[in-house]
C-alpha cells in the first residue's frame, strides 16, 4: 500500500520517537479499547461487539473524530473467539462489557509436568480447562480450536488491513502501540496459568518451581511476542501486572530475570517493546532502567519529575495523564493538566502524549473534553 | 502450653510451617475451648500485623493473599478443639463486588482481614445486583456494607446500588474499595468511607462498631 504524504509525516513522529531522537511534535499516542468505540458510535456493546465489521466501523469513526496520530482503538480482545471456545478467562458482565476473571488452568501438582514442557501441558491441560467447549473433548472439541483457529486469522487479517487502509486514509501513523501482544513469563504464568490467588501461595511454597516455570515460558513468550511484521517501530505491547504486589526480594528472583530476558530477546530480534507499567512501579524503576535503550513505558502512577530524571534520557515516556478527570474536572483544568505534564516530560523528547489507563467505555469520559485536550497537545505539543 | 504471643509474630511472619507446626502440637495436648478461642485470637493478632506492615509498605497485596489462606489453614487445624460455640463477632459485614464487574481479588483479600478482625462477613459475590444488595441488607440488617469494583464503570454501579439502599431505608455504614475509587468517587456515590487499602478498610469499620 502507498502511504499518503500525511500517514508518512505521522510515521516520521513516531520512527524519531522510538530513535531516541526529538520529533517536530509530541506524537499523541492511544490506548482505547474497542468498546469504547462502538458505545461512541451508538453501537450496543450487548450485540454489536460480536461483528468484527461493526467493531471496524466504530472504530473508524473513533480515529476520525478523535486527534490522535494512530488509529484510536486497540482492538486485542474478540469476543466471537471467546464464544467459539467457550472461554472463562475472558467473559462478558452483565453489560456485555469483557472482563478476566481469576481463572486457574494449571493445578499446583502439574508443575514438574509443565516446566519440562509447557506447551505440551498447555495444550492437554490448561486450554481445555479454561476454554469449556475445547474441554468437551474428541469432535466437538477439535471442531472448536479449528473454528477458533480460523476465526481468529480472519478476524486478524481484517484487523490488519483495515487498520492499514483507516490509518492511510486519515492520515494517522500506521504503526500500532500494539503491533504484538505478549505477556511477560511471570505474568502468563499468574493471570491464565496459576492465578493471582495460587502464584501468591507459590511464591512463599515453592519459588524454585515459579521460577523454572517462568524460565520455562520465556520461549513461548518471545515466539507470541514477535510476529513477522515485528519490527523497531512495530512495537510488541507488554501489560505487567504481578510485579508491584510481589516483595522486591521475590520480584528480584522471579519476576525479574524472564521479564528481562523477554525484552532484551525482542531487543536482539530488532524488535521495541511498548510497556504498560500497570499500578505503582517507583519502587522498581533502576529496574526498568536496565532494559534495553528506547524501550516505551506508559506509566499508570508515579511522580512524572522522578520518572523522567530515572529513565528519560535512555528511554520513552508515556502515561501518567490521569484518566478519570476527563469525566469528573472542567475542560481547563483538564487542559492544565495536559500542561503540566508535557512541561515535566516533553523537554528533550523521548515522551509520547498518553493516558495512565486504556479508555474502556463511553461513560468514562466527557467526550467533549478529550478532545480539547487532544487537540491542545497537537498545538502546545511542537517543539 | 502453647506460646500465644509467639504463635501471633510468626503468623506475622508468614512463616506458614511454623505456624501449622505450633498449632499441631498444640491440639495434640487437648487444649479447652478457652484455650483454642485463645489461639484464634492470637492468629488473628499475627493478621494485624500482616496488616500493619502492609500498610507499611513491607507487605505488598501478594502477602496479603498468603495471609488469607495461611489463617484459613491455621483456622482449620484448630477446628477439632474449637467446639460448637462460636464468640460472637464484632459486627457483620455485607460484602459484593457491584453489578457489571467480575473481580473479586480486592474484595476476598478484603474478606479474610475483616474476618481476621472478628468481623462476620456475608460475601454475595461478584457482579451483584442493586436489588440484591438491597434484598440482602434488609434480611442481614447488617450494621456495615462494602462495595467493591476495579473498573472504573464500578463508579456507577455503586452509585446506583447506595441510592437504592438509602431508598429503602437501610442506613448500614457503607464502604466502598478498588482501584476507581477515590474522594470524589466517594462524595459522588454517596458512601461513608473509601479505601484502596484493605488494611486500612478494616480499621475504618472498626471504627464504625
Amino acid at each position: 500500500m502507498e502511504l499518503s504524504k500525511e500517514t508518512l509525516q505521522t510515521n516520521k513522529l513516531f520512527e524519531d520517537l522510538y530513535d531516541g531522537k526529538q520529533p517536530r511534535r509530541i506524537p499523541i499516542v492511544s490506548t482505547a479499547d474497542n468498546a469504547f468505540c462502538l458505545e461512541y458510535a451508538g453501537f450496543n456493546l450487548k450485540t454489536e461487539q460480536y461483528s468484527v465489521d461493526e467493531n471496524l466501523e466504530a472504530i473508524r469513526k473513533a480515529t476520525a473524530d478523535f486527534d490522535c496520530d494512530a488509529v484510536f482503538a486497540l482492538y486485542a480482545r474478540f469476543p466471537h473467539l471467546y464464544k467459539i471456545l467457550g472461554s472463562t478467562n475472558f467473559v462478558p458482565g452483565a453489560d456485555g462489557f469483557l472482563q478476566h476473571p481469576e481463572v486457574c488452568g494449571l493445578e499446583v501438582d502439574e508443575y514438574d509436568e509443565f516446566i519440562e514442557d509447557p506447551l505440551k501441558t498447555i495444550w492437554d491441560k490448561v486450554l481445555p480447562r479454561i476454554h469449556k467447549e475445547i474441554g468437551k473433548g474428541g469432535f466437538e472439541g477439535q471442531k472448536a480450536v479449528s473454528k477458533a483457529y480460523h476465526s481468529f486469522y480472519e478476524t486478524m487479517g481484517k484487523i490488519g488491513m483495515a487498520s492499514m487502509q483507516m490509518a492511510n486514509e486519515l492520515g494517522r501513523s500506521t504503526y500500532s502501540f500494539v503491533g504484538a501482544i505478549s505477556s511477560t513469563p511471570f505474568d502468563v504464568l499468574s493471570d491464565q496459568l496459576r492465578s493471582f490467588t495460587g502464584i501468591s501461595a507459590d511464591v512463599r511454597r515453592r519459588p524454585e518451581k515459579v521460577e523454572a516455570a517462568a524460565a520455562a515460558l520465556l520461549p513461548l513468550a518471545l515466539k507470541a511476542g514477535i510476529l513477522p511484521h515485528s519490527n523497531h517501530y512495530n512495537r510488541t505491547f507488554i501489560p505487567l501486572h504481578m510485579g508491584p504486589y510481589l516483595r522486591e526480594k521475590d520480584f528480584a528472583r522471579l519476576y525479574w530475570p524472564s521479564f528481562k530476558a523477554y525484552v532484551e530477546g525482542l531487543d536482539k530480534a530488532g524488535v521495541g517493546a511498548n510497556i504498560f507499567v500497570e499500578q505503582d512501579w517507583m519502587r522498581y524503576l533502576d529496574y526498568l532502567n536496565e532494559l534495553p535503550q528506547n524501550t516505551t513505558f506508559m506509566f499508570e502512577y508515579g511522580d512524572p519529575a522522578v520518572i523522567k530524571e530515572k529513565l528519560g534520557t535512555r528511554h520513552i515516556l508515556t502515561g501518567l495523564y490521569p484518566l478519570g478527570i476527563l469525566k469528573t474536572h472542567t475542560k481547563q483544568e483538564c487542559i492544565d493538566q495536559a500542561k503540566f505534564l508535557i512541561d515535566k516530560l516533553a523537554p528533550g523528547g523521548r515522551y509520547a502524549f498518553g493516558f495512565d489507563k486504556c479508555l474502556l467505555r463511553l461513560n468514562d469520559v466527557n467526550v467533549d473534553n478529550l478532545k480539547a485536550v487532544l487537540s491542545f497537545v497537537k498545538e502546545y505539543g511542537k517543539y | 502450653m502453647l506460646d500465644y504471643k509467639l504463635l501471633t509474630q510468626t503468623l506475622g511472619d508468614l512463616e506458614e510451617e511454623q505456624v501449622i507446626e505450633l498449632l499441631k502440637e498444640f491440639v495434640t495436648t487437648d487444649p479447652s475451648e478457652a484455650e483454642a478461642l485463645e489461639a484464634v485470637g492470637a492468629c488473628q493478632a499475627g493478621m494485624g500485623i500482616v496488616g500493619d506492615l502492609f500498610e507499611k509498605g513491607e507487605y505488598f497485596v501478594g502477602d496479603l493473599i498468603f495471609a488469607g489462606e495461611l489463617l484459613t489453614e491455621a483456622i482449620n487445624v484448630l477446628k477439632p478443639v474449637l467446639g460448637a460455640g462460636t464468640s460472637s463477632a464484632l459486627g457483620t459485614i455485607l460484602l459484593g463486588t457491584v453489578h457489571g464487574d467480575l473481580h473479586d481479588i480486592g474484595k476476598n483479600i478484603f474478606r479474610s482481614m475483616s474476618e481476621a478482625a472478628g468481623f462476620e462477613v456475608v460475601d454475595i459475590g461478584i457482579d451483584v445486583a442493586a436489588e440484591e444488595f438491597v434484598a440482602k441488607a434488609k434480611e442481614l440488617n447488617s450494621q456495615i456494607i462494602g462495595m467493591s469494583g476495579v473498573l472504573t464503570l464500578a463508579i456507577d454501579s455503586m452509585k446506583d446500588t447506595v441510592e437504592a439502599l438509602r431508598l429503602e431505608g437501610v442506613d448500614s455504614k457503607i464502604i466502598i474499595g478498588g482501584n476507581p475509587v477515590t474522594k470524589e468517587a466517594c462524595d459522588l456515590i454517596g458512601a461513608d468511607a473509601f479505601t484502596v487499602n484493605a488494611a486500612e478498610g478494616v480499621k475504618i469499620c472498626q471504627n464504625w462498631v
